[in-house]
């Protein structure tokens, strides 16, 4: 029970609601929320609490943005047009366009289907009532034609400004994915500058008694008192718990920072607070946010430069 | 303020309407859209701080949502829940890239903050009241770390470095700030 209690305060459901979490930790805390009733009421409560602020944001959006938005959602979505167009291409290679070919294609639009069908109920009636019908009919037909034409510019038009607006989703999505790389490239040129330089020396942090199986190394440069850290192999942490890097100067601890939970899964480099001297380094479990002094039971790895 | 919050169906309604979106049911679409478009265009518009851009967002994240419908599943949570996570990653992922883009990797805090202040827009909607009370209701410290999570897409221990205050401050802070909200509903 308290240790249900600890995991709500360790704030691990509010940074799910807020999407902070890798999948592996969400799926986590999804099977933590299906054992315990209580945390999947303290999740339901984060989340709705959380919906209840977005809903106090709401805006009435500008005017025509509903047409504008939903409409072009609306032809995103609709299912594929390829039976419709061989219609409509039927319709374009008929030599003789009878009422027929525009019927068929009626129902491809609710505005195609009542233009249509008004002309179709009026021919036959003219072609009884008068003898001099001809032109009446001559009229109609071409009324059908007309808008048999307008009916398949129509959808012509539909068809090219769905695929204009598929591609500028195509092509944003590119683009967000190149920014995505660009900013990983960056990220381990940066990473790959710390690796070469002479000035950086590396000090191999092995496992203690505890954890013998843990290996890290600091690249610690005494000249600009530089300090990454980077990690092989770790521990899993308890919740609420991070890694804390110390340097020993003379014996003295001195805080170095916290590492982040991607760097204790050795995903990459991360920067350190800047250390002016020291002799050893060691890592020790403290609460999250870390401690002023290191909790020596929990020393993880530790190493001498 | 006395019940639930406004943009949530009952959970029956919710669940046909899931059912029809999940069926594939384009009509269930315009449906969707008249109950949620303000609440998502909301969030939205605070995250990009743009009509025009906010706009696209919700474009394309409807349609983003209209695919994903059937990985929704109801036992994770309300259906607004899941979409306006899908809006906020979005136009997280926006804001992101047009900082990347500018080459101003971190906006300084002082910007967002009169970003955020200046983005309030004369348009709030007074019968969905809510912001009023919750303003009164948080004190300003707990406001800007909701907002520097919710709506600047921040992790907790990106809060700390650039409030420059303890992560378990940060987390206090958000904790509290949650329960108030969750007072506010009841």
């Amino acid at each position: 029970m308290e240790k249900i209690q600890d995991y709500i305060e360790s704030g691990i459901l509010e940074q799910y609601a807020l999407g902070e979490l890798s999948a592996a930790e969400q799926a986590a805390v999804e099977a933590q929320a299906a054992r315990h009733p209580e945390i999947q009421a303290e999740l339901q409560r984060v989340q709705e609490a959380l919906g209840f602020y977005a809903e106090a944001h709401a805006l009435t959006p500008p005017t025509g943005m509903r047409e504008r938005v939903l409409g072009n959602v609306l032809a995103q979505i609709a299912a594929p047009t390829s039976t419709l167009r061989a219609e409509v291409d039927a319709v374009a290679q008929a030599n003789a366009p009878a009422p027929e070919p525009a019927a068929t294609m009626a129902p491809a639009h609710p505005a195609a289907q009542e233009a249509v069908v008004r002309p179709l109920s009026s021919a036959p009636v003219a072609s009884e009532s008068a003898p001099r019908s001809t032109w009446a009919l001559a009229a109609s037909v071409a009324l059908i034609l007309s808008l048999g034409a307008n009916a398949l510019f129509y959808s012509r038009w539909k068809d090219a400004s769905a695929s204009l607006v598929a591609l500028q989703n195509d092509q944003a999505r590119f683009a967000q994915t190149s920014q995505v790389v660009e900013r990983r490239l960056s990220g381990l040129r940066q990473e790959n500058e710390v690796l070469r330089s002479e000035e950086f020396r590396a000090v191999a942090l092995a496992g203690t008694k505890t954890a013998p199986t843990a290996r890290a190394r600091v690249l610690f440069n005494a000249a600009t008192h530089k300090v990454y850290v980077d990690v092989r192999s770790l521990p899993p942490l308890p919740a609420g718990k991070q890694y804390q890097l110390w340097a020993l100067d003379k014996g003295k601890p001195v805080d170095a920072g916290v590492l982040t939970a991607a760097t204790a899964l050795g995903e990459g480099l991360q920067p350190m607070k800047d250390i002016a001297s020291a002799q050893t380094f060691a890592m020790t479990v403290e609460p999250e946010g870390g401690s002023v002094n290191p909790t020596l039971s929990t020393m993880t790895v530790v190493g001498n430069i | 303020m006395s019940d639930t919050p406004l943009i949530s169906l009952p959970p029956a309604a919710e669940a046909d309407l899931v059912r029809r979106l999940q069926a594939r049911d384009e009509s269930a679409m315009t449906l969707f859209y008249e109950r949620y478009s303000s609440a998502l265009y909301g969030v939205i518009f605070r995250i990009v701080k743009s009509e025009d851009e906010a706009e696209d967002v919700l474009q394309e994240a409807l349609v983003k949502i209209w695919h994903a419908f059937a990985s929704y599943d109801s036992s994770k949570g309300r259906l607004f829940t899941w979409v306006v996570n899908i809006c906020r990653n979005l136009s997280i992922d926006k804001i992101r890239s047009r900082q990347h883009r500018v080459g101003s990797r971190t906006q300084g805090l002082d910007d967002s903050l009169t970003a955020l202040r200046q983005a309030a827009p004369a348009t709030f909607r007074p019968e969905h009241i809510g912001l009023q009370e919750i303003t009164q209701k948080l004190i300003p410290e707990q406001r800007q770390i909701i907002d520097l999570l919710y709506f600047e897409g921040f992790t907790q221990s990106e809060v700390a470095e650039e409030l420059n205050i303890p992560l378990g401050t940060v987390k206090t802070r958000a904790r509290t700030a949650i329960k108030v909200l969750s007072k506010l509903i009841r």
